[in-house]
């Protein structure tokens, strides 16, 4: 059964993109149904692969050759992100109906969100190295289509183009420690790897540990390859969530909670993995902080969330990164899309000209408060017992160091968070825009992961069960719901997280009330001034970086293209020099 | 079975050759001419299918472990995995190109002799996989050189075109002098030519005449090496590659200058110990790789970019071998082997996409003005299928799932990290490193096709006919059905690369 299931959730998906890419775009009505029929099955049918879950092999096929067995394991790391794919992906599906009402070339955003979600699927189900790099790079084909979905728009185009090169250069770390692992083991499967961790040479496992969480980096946007996913905001909405909650960025924490067991004895490895998920954390906070624009605000707070998960494997707490990873997926889909919706009805992504929008909108505001206060860790929604449970695994497993900036992370997360909302909601409408309501499948995607938002921490206690039953490998102990809540509300790191967001949400209304309430000149960032301009905008200088790597590629590439004179007289020489080279080299025996 | 059967995959295309040269220049006098049924290319189509009847009876003789060699009084012609994979791709190559070709070259003057030089071509290129001594080896090589020349000048009215072929003439020339010099040198120390002889008797022929083994091996790198493309002895290709009508190109990309790789090793090999020159054989992939590359990120010439693409691909080729010469990996040498094959599939689906565009939007309006890149902007609107088709093969190209390149460049990484050599292993990272980069040119052009505002070019384009679609199809599948089962060429590349190790004695 758990094998047909597997099977299914990256069939199905697949399928479904085939035949809209078969469909053409004449008939928009027919690539809406088969999209949102696919999606919606294979949601349906990844809860019900929950009740299956083990930790064996689920389907086991020779693929021959030198690519090992294929073999899907539905275990409950895998099925559950593998639900969180299916289930967010559907939603997104279902709001675009609504949203790409009416867009060109429709069946190339359907086909490619179908492949990413079974692409998605197949990363985190797959057995085998080799599979996980497969599906691992299908996604990055597909992040990089939806990103230049409007391919007419430069900003769009290079900002596909920098994700697919950044994440793909991160690949290259999951490529290098596959085949490093292979030419130990003998064997692609992640289950060898697992086990046999222990007997592969100290060097080699560290080559290993540290190029998957280069790739990991790279393809969850943490520090230092974080800028890729504010210019990723360019894609049409409904991607942005699911590239931000149901897939992409998920793989990333995805893989470095899936080997933990085999590198955390890797000298540093767990601290650079926590210093990675605090820098994230920090850095991306700050950026949210000053963004102007209503989409890259939430990206921001994307990196800053998943620095949270990165941390919490960092200190030795995979159950509760992957526990914030589903509420976090569940309350930043909720975000985006009811984001969406506004930016969809008035027309632009500016909060500085939104502003008073929550009368017209009521049930847009009252589903983005929600994602709202899970996003900056209220009680009793979401967010709140996942961000804490790590916290609690901060201060128990990690250095204290650590934890303190995790804490000051908490408050900043609550200070942008009320800072959008407001913005967007409240306030003094700041310019003459027109809105319109949400149409119905807007209102049922966010309003069933409105739903969501307050509820799925409930299935803190079953989810343990399920991971600490089907990981062997991971020492995973299970905990009752209310456990966790008990824990959660004896433990010092929650009062400490509640004090610091309540400063962080009274800091906000200070700033609110000063005598310059205008958002771009508030004396906040004035305090900033140049901190603003000289480094958040630009990724803390990492966006430099990038820039002086592209400029260099694109330099070397006119100096070389200058010897190419096609001039035959020199074309000879160049056939005489290397013919010397060669007896050279041969004579001396290189 | 008869051992003299197999030789019939070069004789019928060697032998329809004139036949088609004939015809033409006996049947039309007028080219123009409508309402005829055009006896070139239907003679060309049935050479090229019947080809592949001893060529199946070949493989299925060589699958059943029987030997394929055949001797004229002391020269034998043999028919190993490499040979047979060589074919194969000749001949799927070249079947697909004759049927792009139906319209494409419709309203050519010489028509026929392009058939014919085409068929000729592809007969040469089978027989050159199967020579067993240095001069037949050279001859083979030669002719299949001159046959090139004549079809890369094919436009003689066009001064381009005319200076590509005297270009490729002259340096491709050069290395034919340097290829002969090293085989002289080869005799007169051996008083042999034959290679299987020389390499049985290589030890000790080589140390005792050691500065001219290695003279000739040096010879034999660079004078083959101008065919194959290595840098800096490619300065041929790009004018070649975009000048040449656009069945030549993809078949000069995707299988001549590996067919001069091939001849290369084979001649190597009689003479050297792999460990002399496999450390110039990587030095010569990592500058193949990073040089292609990085060229073709500045062409605004699509034909130019795909053929400044290829340098980079005979570079990762390079790769594979050199690394199973140096470890005596299968994986290397399979993945190389398969790569010869994808990208035969790959590169030849490119251009013929290209062609495609170049057919409808220029030549179809009587100008032969080069195809810009900037000229796909919004293809998918008019021409879904040729951006697909592009979009398949420049992405295969880059090395993403789930197509074809993919799988190849896979074996090419796992060959590599199985000799847990550092260098070795920095090496497979510079590779995977440039396979990105590869995608920053060829990403863009992807999203070029499906952009929504159309290129005035593509606007002004004309309809194309289904025998241009159909080879474009074709590839298009194979290469995606490769790049989900790339066990389906096993049963080929696993011999071939065993038939590569074998030479060298590994």
């Amino acid at each position: 059964m758990a094998g047909t299931l597997s099977v299914l959730l990256i069939g199905l998906p697949w399928l479904g993109a085939l035949l809209v890419w078969l469909s053409g775009d004449a008939r928009p009505k027919i690539l809406h149904i088969l999209a949102v029929g696919t999606s919606v099955s294979a949601g349906l049918l990844s809860l019900i692969l929950l009740a299956f879950a083990g930790s064996q092999p689920a389907v086991n096929f020779k693929f021959g050759g030198w690519f090992g067995d294929f073999t899907l394991v539905a275990d409950g790391l895998g099925a559950t992100l593998a639900a969180v794919a299916c289930v967010v992906g559907s939603l997104a599906v279902i709001y675009s109906v609504d949203y790409m009402q009416g867009e060109a070339q429709l069946r190339r955003y359907y086909a490619f969100i179908l492949l990413f979600i079974g692409a998605m699927t197949g990363l985190v189900l797959s057995g085998n190295l080799f599979f996980t790099f497969f599906f691992w790079e299908i996604t990055a084909l597909c992040s990089y289509a939806l990103i230049s979905y409007y391919n007419d728009d430069p900003k769009a185009v290079s900002g596909g183009m920098k994700a697919l090169i950044i994440t793909q250069v991160g690949g290259v770390g999951l490529l290098a420690g596959a085949l490093a692992a292979f030419s130990n083991l003998g064997s692609f499967q992640i289950a060898d790897l697992l086990k046999g961790a222990t007997s592969i040479p100290a060097g080699l496992l560290a080559f290993i540990a540290y190029g998957f969480l280069l790739a990991a980096a790279a393809k969850s946007a943490q520090f230092p390859f974080h800028t890729w996913l504010p210019d990723a905001m360019e894609a049409p909405t409904p991607v942005s969530a699911l590239i931000h909650a149901a897939t992409m960025v998920n793989a990333g924490v995805y893989l470095l909670a899936r080997f933990y067991p085999a590198f955390a004895q890797v000298p540093g490895w767990t601290l650079a993995v926590t210093l990675v998920g605090m820098l994230s954390a920090l850095t991306a906070g700050l950026m949210a902080l000053t963004a102007t624009d209503l989409k890259r605000a939430l990206a921001y707070s994307t990196v800053s969330q998943l620095g949270y998960m990165v941390y919490a494997i960092g200190v030795g707490g995979v159950f509760a990164s992957q526990f914030h990873l589903l509420n976090h997926a569940v309350f930043k889909a909720l975000l985006f899309l009811s984001a969406g919706a506004v930016i969809h009805s008035v027309g632009t992504r500016d909060m500085r000209k939104m502003g008073g929008l929550g009368s017209k909108m009521p049930f847009i505001r009252n589903v983005f408060i929600i994602g709202a206060l899970a996003l900056a860790g209220v009680p009793i929604f979401n967010g709140f017992w996942s961000k804490e449970f790590i916290l609690e695994a901060g201060l128990k497993q990690g250095p204290v160091w650590a934890f303190g900036f995790m804490l000051f992370g908490a408050g900043l997360t609550a200070f942008y968070t009320i800072r959008m909302t407001w913005l967007v909601f409240y306030g003094q409408p700041r310019e003459q825009l027109h809105v319109h309501d949400s149409g119905l499948a807007m209102k049922i995607s966010t309003g069933l992961l409105a739903t969501g938002a307050l509820t799925t921490w409930l299935l803190a206690g079953p989810l343990s069960g399920l991971m600490s039953g089907s990981l062997p490998y991971h020492a995973i102990e299970p905990i009752s719901t209310i456990n966790l809540v008990m824990d959660v509300l004896t433990g010092a790191g929650t009062w400490l997280a509640l004090i610091i967001l309540l400063v962080g949400a009274g800091l906000w209304v200070v700033v609110q009330r000063s005598p310059n309430p205008i958002p771009q000149a508030h004396w906040f960032t004035e305090l900033m001034g140049t901190f603003h301009e000289e480094l958040v905008s630009s990724s803390f200088g990492f966006e430099w970086l990038n820039q002086q790597v592209v400029a260099a590629v694109k330099k070397s590439a006119a100096v070389l293209q200058k010897t190419q004179t096609g001039e035959l007289n020199w074309n000879i020489l160049g056939i005489i020099i290397a013919l010397l080279a060669v007896l050279v080299m041969l004579f001396w025996g290189v | 079975m008869d051992a003299i059967r197999f030789t019939w995959m070069f004789a019928i295309p060697l032998l329809s050759s004139p036949a088609i040269y004939l015809a033409g220049r006996l049947g039309i006098h007028n080219p123009n001419q409508k309402g005829r049924p055009n006896l070139v290319r239907i003679l060309a189509l049935l050479a090229v299918i019947a080809t592949w009847v001893p060529y199946i009876a070949a493989v299925r003789t060589f699958l059943s472990g029987e030997r394929l060699e055949f001797a004229v009084e002391s020269i034998w012609l043999r028919a190993d995995a490499i040979s047979l994979l060589l074919a194969l791709m000749v001949l799927s190559l070249g079947t697909l190109v004759v049927i792009f070709s139906w319209s494409y070259m419709a309203d050519e003057v010489g028509e026929e002799k392009f058939y014919a030089m085409l068929l000729a071509m592809m007969g040469l290129m089978i027989g050159l996989g199967c020579a067993s001594d240095l001069f037949n080896l050279w001859v083979w090589f030669e002719g299949m050189a001159v046959s090139s020349y004549l079809l890369v000048a094919f436009y003689r009215e066009q001064p381009a075109s005319l200076e590509a072929g005297v270009k490729y003439l002259v340096q491709s020339a050069t290395g034919s002098v340097l290829v002969l010099m090293g085989i002289a040198l080869v005799l007169a120390n051996s008083g042999s030519l034959d290679l299987a002889a020389l390499h049985q008797n290589g030890a000790r022929w080589a140390s005792d005449h050691r500065l001219v083994s290695l003279a000739a091996a040096g010879l034999f790198i660079i004078g083959f090496g101008v065919k194959a493309a290595l840098v800096p002895l490619h300065t041929w290709l790009p004018d070649a590659h975009s000048q040449a009508p656009s069945g030549i190109r993809a078949m000069l990309s995707g299988v001549v200058i590996e067919a001069g790789l091939i001849a290369m090793l084979r001649a190597l090999s009689a003479i050297m110990h792999p460990l002399d020159w496999r450390i110039i054989l990587l030095s010569f992939g990592a500058l193949n790789m990073v040089f292609g590359n990085l060229v073709a990120l500045r062409q605004t010439i699509l034909k130019r970019m795909l053929a400044y693409s290829s340098l980079s691909h005979i570079g990762y080729i390079l790769l594979g071998i050199g690394v199973s010469l140096f470890a005596g990996g299968e994986a290397a040498a399979q993945g190389a082997m398969f790569h010869l094959f994808t990208h035969m599939l790959m590169k030849g689906l490119a251009f013929l996409a290209a062609g495609a565009l170049i057919y409808a939007l220029y030549l179809q309006n009587g100008s032969h003005h080069a195809l810009l890149v900037s000229d796909l902007a919004g293809t998918a609107q008019k021409y879904p299928m040729v951006a697909l088709s592009l979009s398949i093969a420049v992405l295969g190209l880059g090395g993403l799932p789930p197509l074809a390149g993919f799988m190849s460049k896979w074996q090419i990484f796992v060959g590599g990290f199985s000799t847990q050599n550092g260098w070795i292993i920095a090496l497979m990272v510079f590779m995977a490193l440039n396979s990105v980069l590869s995608l920053g040119y060829y990403a863009p052009l992807v999203n070029l096709m499906y952009r929504k505002t159309p290129s005035d070019a593509i606007l002004a384009g004309k309809p194309l006919p289904s025998t241009i679609t159909l080879p474009l199809i074709f590839l298009a599948m194979a290469v995606v059905v490769l790049g989900l089962a790339p066990g389906l060429m096993d049963w080929l590349t696993a011999p071939a690369a065993k038939a590569l190790l074998g030479l060298f004695g590994n």
